[in-house]
């Protein structure tokens, strides 16, 4: 978070985090796709040949002035292959709050949680956890014909009862509903603590 | 402002007073070394304030992948036994160079040059700008202006009612 009180200007950053190929990339495509470009930065994109995330993708919304304030709202990706462990860690520095996309398909249930396992030890890191930080769950690609049960991802994962939206990131149900849930959370966690 | 907390991904809070400061420091640089661009981000990545040509070049994204590049290089630093991250990373172009400084462990000073202005003169005036910039960021260790005053309840209602417009709903 970065306040500049002589703009009246709020950064926040929002990082999506998950497994690979669980579709982390693919919501900031949709909403850079979908959003009038006055209000969205360009996407960037740090990936390889192969169209995997390296290290991060990033995207910028600025909704103007709202209420008297500028909020700008910086969205970043991690990269979700295991071997990437490091990237993931860095792009966390500075995170207010999270989106964990998770694969909906049955046999993704390990990485999932293998995911979510790093997530928690690398915001413990940062002195964060999942029990008191600002997160939603995304369960992508409910289209899927092998997609597990709700009911069975939100035992296995959602242990602290956090927001969660059923999506289908490609075609954009869900990703919004998932953005504007975030986002609401950040600011309510702020405003809440007065220690921040 | 709370530079100490900056480092490790705690608010940063930057005072109008301290704003002004930094954004004179930062016009002194430009005139004195003609580069394209300057931008003073903190290390998270959020742009502070920019100088020179800033139509031209993405100023967020800019930020965002040179505190990138800063924490990819921090994490060379590391395995090459260095006691912190590496003071400074120059990247050489055909038409354009960047220079990119760390100031304090918190933030960092970003800088696009013509290939035809020296890289020596980018160097020295840049170190006297650090050293500006570093006093006045320790001038403000100790000053507290919170998060979370400057968000109110009717900002999330007006924000509730942008983002409805915005994302369609």
């Amino acid at each position: 978070m970065f306040i500049n009180w002589a703009l009246q200007e709020i950064n926040l950053k929002i990082v999506y985090y998950g497994p690979g190929l669980s579709g982390k990339t693919t919501n900031l495509i949709y909403i850079h796709h979908k959003l009038d470009p006055s209000i969205r930065g360009d996407l960037v994109s740090l990936s390889t040949k192969e169209d995997r995330t390296l290290f991060f993708d990033f995207l910028q919304l600025e909704m103007g002035k709202i209420g008297g304030k500028t909020p700008k709202f910086n969205l970043y990706t991690v990269p979700g292959q295991v071997y990437y462990a490091t990237s993931r860690k860095l792009i966390l520095n500075g995170v207010d709050g999270l989106v964990f996309v998770a694969d909906s398909q049955k046999e993704r249930m390990e990485e999932n949680l293998d995911t979510l396992l790093d997530l928690e030890k690398n915001l413990i890191e940062i002195g964060e956890t999942l029990q008191s930080f600002p997160w939603v769950i995304q369960y992508n690609k409910r289209d899927l014909p092998n997609a597990e049960k709700i009911s069975t991802l939100q035992r296995n994962l959602n242990y602290f009862n956090a927001p969660y939206f059923e999506s289908q990131a490609h075609n954009g149900t869900g990703v919004f509903q998932t953005l504007k849930s975030i986002i609401n959370r950040v600011v309510a966690h702020i405003q809440a603590n007065g220690n921040l | 402002m709370n530079v100490e907390k900056g480092g490790n991904g705690q608010p940063v809070v930057l005072s109008g007073e301290m704003y002004k400061a930094i954004s004179e420091v930062l016009s002194d640089l430009a005139a004195k070394t003609r580069a394209k661009t300057i931008i003073f981000a903190d290390s998270n990545g959020h742009p502070i304030t920019q100088r020179g040509q800033t139509s031209e070049i993405n100023i967020p994204n800019m930020a965002a992948l040179g505190a990138g590049d800063f924490a990819a290089t921090s994490e060379m630093a590391k395995i090459v036994g260095e006691p912190g991250r590496f003071k400074y990373l120059y990247h050489e172009g055909e038409k354009s160079n960047v220079y990119l400084s760390s100031v304090t462990d918190n933030f960092l000073l970003l800088i696009v040059f013509d290939t035809n202005i020296a890289l020596g003169m980018i160097r020295i005036f840049t170190k006297r700008t650090i050293e500006k910039l570093t006093e006045l960021l320790n001038e403000a260790k100790g000053e507290e202006q919170k998060a979370s005053e400057f968000l109110d309840v009717e900002f999330s209602t007006y924000l509730n009612k942008e983002l409805d417009k915005a994302f369609n709903f």
